[in-house]
């Protein structure tokens, strides 16, 4: 208990004494573990809302959808509800394909004709407002969300104008916009609403000659058999279309296919932005925490206990972070599992396993970037550790012969950069990732937009907004997070290099140079690493795009590449001109003593 | 410029730190005159402000008041950059713990002051390789910081401060940190560099270094409390290594 305690205190006096980088460290880690438990949540995601609103709405095993209500379907139906695997069944239902008006937007609807009690299979829920009556009309809660409908608003379906009287939400239907359940190919159409109506009302759309189909809600005896169902029930004779629960919870996964990869893509840069960060911070406190040993060591701690002291601070902070991020994951889930609100949201949090994978990623990123001057701090001996003589500096000739030809601040640049190489090569990286997200980024937002609506581009495709609201999420944090490493590499050289810095004032660098030095080391691999991310954005885009993808141009990339060395260079500047302006005497007087 | 000519005058020189109660005067009132081609030694206990003193006639710390004139220009109210300039042009530091920079070679630390003036590489290169010769460590060119003796690494830094041919050389204890060889051989490259008409200011505790100087001046709180002209008490120093300037 005293081991621990001692522990304990070690490591909360040094949080405190560095409560910045203790920040940085949670910031970092918290984004990348929150965003791959977003990602990692989505696989199944939908299934799970999808089966929790098929519980609460009794929601039907298979939808047979014949395409009218002839003869031949009425013989369809009647056998497929005498099948002794059926259990239950509702309708005959017709709907109607028609459009809707409201909010000045025009979109393709699918009216069908409710009773005003349910029957055995499909209970739509209803969300606000109340269910179908005559003279009103409720909209499917995915459909009023997009389209902006309230109840008590007025809508128009098929030339007819109705009060909203509801919203409800089903799980016999996939969700908006794939209300049409049987498309030209068989299988849903997009851009259609789903809305219910009183089959008194319904009366004057079949006057109109409308297309119509009748849909049967069926409840099998074994759930899990609808494929064996369907296949019994295939042939010249059967005029219906069959959909499964499964097939739906399929086809509304598809309203975020395409943000897993981005959030999973995005969480990998994340993580590798955190690792770069976390380890320049760990080297930058590595001649601190070698002296720190030494100390501990002097005073009679084991290895052990030291060890345990310096993984304790960064494991304890990773751990917190991977918490934080799961929580914000799991309260920003919902909005990004169910863009369109068809589905119930369900409280379910991440996953067990997505759980495991990013308190894994976290406590990987805090020790393998804490072993290392860990490790080194152990086997340094106690008077030199004291000292900070234990570790001698590389020495590059080559590197620094050529910088001696190249002026001043670059000469300065040059050899910060020959001091830590490997510093250098993250910074480079780390552009790189964050130039790959906003080359993606410009790629998505280039491409056309196709409307949900009918001439009407307030009714957005919330497929594609769903995707485009996670590349810019994603690239936001990327871009915060690649300026925070900014801001923390350069104060890191600065101080590691404020002794350099201080004897080139001596012999006559100016404040200037000296700043502009600083801020070289960051920007020269700041470069290559732009112009590197340009390639790898589109690399890393083109596995997901689709014949007739659009592609930003080229001066868009290359401006977009240019911004970020800018910026980059802006974000030096500071941290580099307050080291810059620091008193060369002082300095020099505190590495005598 | 003949001999009694100031190069380097303090005029009323103050320097304080902190406010209140805990104000303290580092430097209180210096007066101080060093003619071209004098070594001075500064003495004087621990905390008294002689490298306060050193840091202000270096332009590496501004004065809270008075006037520091550097070859008749006044250079307490130059900017940074200027003061930068002047350094690089005017004064050459050599510190107690020789402040070389750890990953370039002694040449290449050689080399920076007058890469940093903006002259070639190959005249860099040709001034280190000349002003090694002359402290006697041409052998150890390639030789990185850690790998010399104390006083190989205070000779490359006396070679450093004169790689722009400085008006005034200012060292702060350049023998601290020296056994008795080392601090021999750096006596006798100040004697050499002294020879050669070198301005230098040496604020030292050694007795040693001190008996070697022109001039020697003695402060107590902040203040000088003695100035002697000591030319006949200047004992001399067994030269080794030629110095041509």
């Amino acid at each position: 208990m005293g081991r621990f305690l001692l522990v304990f205190r070690l490591v909360w006096s040094d949080v405190r004494r560095h409560p910045g980088q203790a920040a940085m460290l949670l910031l970092s880690l918290s984004v990348a573990t929150g965003m791959l438990a977003l990602g990692g949540s989505l696989g199944g995601a939908t299934e799970a809302l999808y089966r929790h609103t098929r519980a609460v709405t009794a929601g039907p095993d298979v939808v047979a959808v014949s395409p009218d209500n002839s003869a031949a379907t009425a013989r369809t139906q009647d056998a497929l509800t005498s099948d002794p695997a059926v259990t239950a069944h509702s309708g005959p239902y017709l709907q109607y394909y028609s459009k809707l008006k409201a909010k000045g937007s025009t979109s393709h609807v699918v009216v069908t004709a409710a009773d005003a009690e349910p029957g055995a299979v499909d209970h739509p829920l209803v969300t606000s407002g109340t269910w179908v009556r005559s003279g009103g009309v409720v909209v499917e809660r995915g459909f009023a969300n997009a389209l902006g409908v309230r109840v008590g608003d007025r809508i128009t379906v098929a030339g007819r104008s109705l009060p909203v009287i509801g919203t409800a939400v089903s799980a016999a239907t996939t969700v908006y916009p794939f209300a049409q359940l049987t498309g030209p190919d068989g299988g849903p159409s997009d851009y259609s609403g789903l809305v219910w109506m009183t089959k008194q009302d319904t009366k004057p759309l079949a006057a109109k000659h409308l297309s119509v189909s009748s849909l049967l809600y069926l409840k099998l005896r074994d759930p899990d058999a609808t494929q064996a169902f369907v296949s019994a029930h295939r042939g010249p004779t059967v005029y219906a279309n069959f959909q499964s629960w499964q097939f739906m919870i399929g086809q509304d996964a598809t309203i975020i296919e395409g943000s897993q990869p981005i959030l999973v893509i995005g969480s990998w840069l994340l993580s590798f932005l955190a690792i770069a960060g976390v380890a320049t911070l760990a080297a930058g406190r590595a001649a601190k925490q070698t002296r720190r040993v030494g100390l501990l060591k002097a005073v009679g701690a084991t290895p052990g206990l030291i060890g345990a002291v310096l993984l304790t601070e960064y494991v304890t902070l990773a751990l917190l972070a991977d918490a934080l991020g799961l929580t914000a994951a799991r309260f920003t889930q919902p909005a990004v599992v169910n863009p369109t609100a068809s589905l119930l949201t369900t409280t379910a949090g991440p996953s067990t396993g997505t759980i495991i994978l990013t308190t894994v990623v976290a406590l990987a990123v805090a020790i393998l970037t804490t072993l290392g001057p860990t490790m080194r701090a152990l086997r340094t001996e106690t008077v030199a550790a004291l000292s900070d003589t234990a570790r001698q500096p590389d020495h590059r000739s080559r590197l620094t012969r050529v910088s001696a030809m190249l002026p001043v601040p670059v000469l300065l640049g040059l050899r910060l950069i020959a001091r830590r190489p490997g510093r250098a090569f993250l910074q480079a990286c780390s552009i790189t990732a964050t130039v790959i997200t906003i080359t993606a980024l410009l790629i998505i937002f280039v491409q056309r937009q196709v409307s949900y609506g009918i001439d009407s581009p307030h009714l957005g495709n919330l497929k594609d907004a769903q995707s485009r609201h996670m590349i810019v999420v994603v690239a936001a944090a990327l871009v915060v997070l690649a300026g925070v490493n900014t801001l923390t590499t350069t104060w890191t050289t600065a101080l590691e290099a404020r002794h350099t810095m201080a004897v080139a004032r001596t012999l006559g660098a100016t404040p200037g140079q000296v700043t502009a030095g600083l801020s070289a080391a960051q920007l020269l691999p700041t470069v290559p690493g732009a112009l590197v991310g340009i390639p790898l954005g589109i690399a890393f885009v083109w596995p997901f795009s689709a014949a007739g993808t659009v592609y930003p141009p080229a001066w868009w990339l290359f401006s977009a590449a240019l911004a970020t060395v800018v910026i980059t260079a802006a974000l030096t500047a500071l941290p580099a001109r307050i080291a810059a302006r620091r008193s060369v005497a002082q300095t020099l007087s505190a590495e005598i003593t | 410029m003949n001999q009694f000519q100031a190069v380097l005058q303090a005029r009323d020189l103050l320097r304080t730190h902190g406010r209140g109660e805990s104000l303290v005067h580092a430097v209180d009132g210096v007066d101080l005159d060093v003619p071209a081609g004098q070594m001075l030694a500064v003495m004087g206990p621990s905390g008294c402000g002689k490298s306060t003193l050193l840091h202000l006639l270096g332009g590496l710390e501004r004065p809270s008041d008075g006037e520091v004139w550097l070859d008749g220009r006044r250079i307490d109210d130059l900017s940074e950059r200027a003061l930068a300039q002047l350094r690089r042009r005017s004064v050459g530091f050599v510190f107690q713990a020789f402040h070389l920079v750890e990953e370039l070679s002694a040449a290449e630390n050689v080399e920076l002051p007058v890469l940093l003036a903006g002259r070639s590489l190959r005249t860099a290169r040709r001034r280190a390789d000349e002003l090694l010769a002359q402290v006697g460590l041409d052998d150890r060119a390639r030789h990185l910081p850690w790998q010399l003796s104390g006083g190989q690494r205070q000779r490359v830094a006396i070679a450093r401060a004169m790689a722009n041919e400085p008006l005034v050389l200012l060292a702060d204890e350049p023998t601290g940190n020296l056994d008795t060889a080392a601090t021999l051989d750096v006596l006798r490259l100040f004697e050499d560099l002294r020879a050669a008409g070198q301005t230098l200011v040496i604020v030292t505790h050694d007795e040693r270094v001190a008996a070697t100087a022109d001039r020697l001046v003695s402060m107590r709180d902040g203040r000088l409390v003695d100035d002697t002209w000591m030319a006949d008490r200047r004992q001399p120093v067994d030269g080794v290594h030629g110095w041509e300037g």
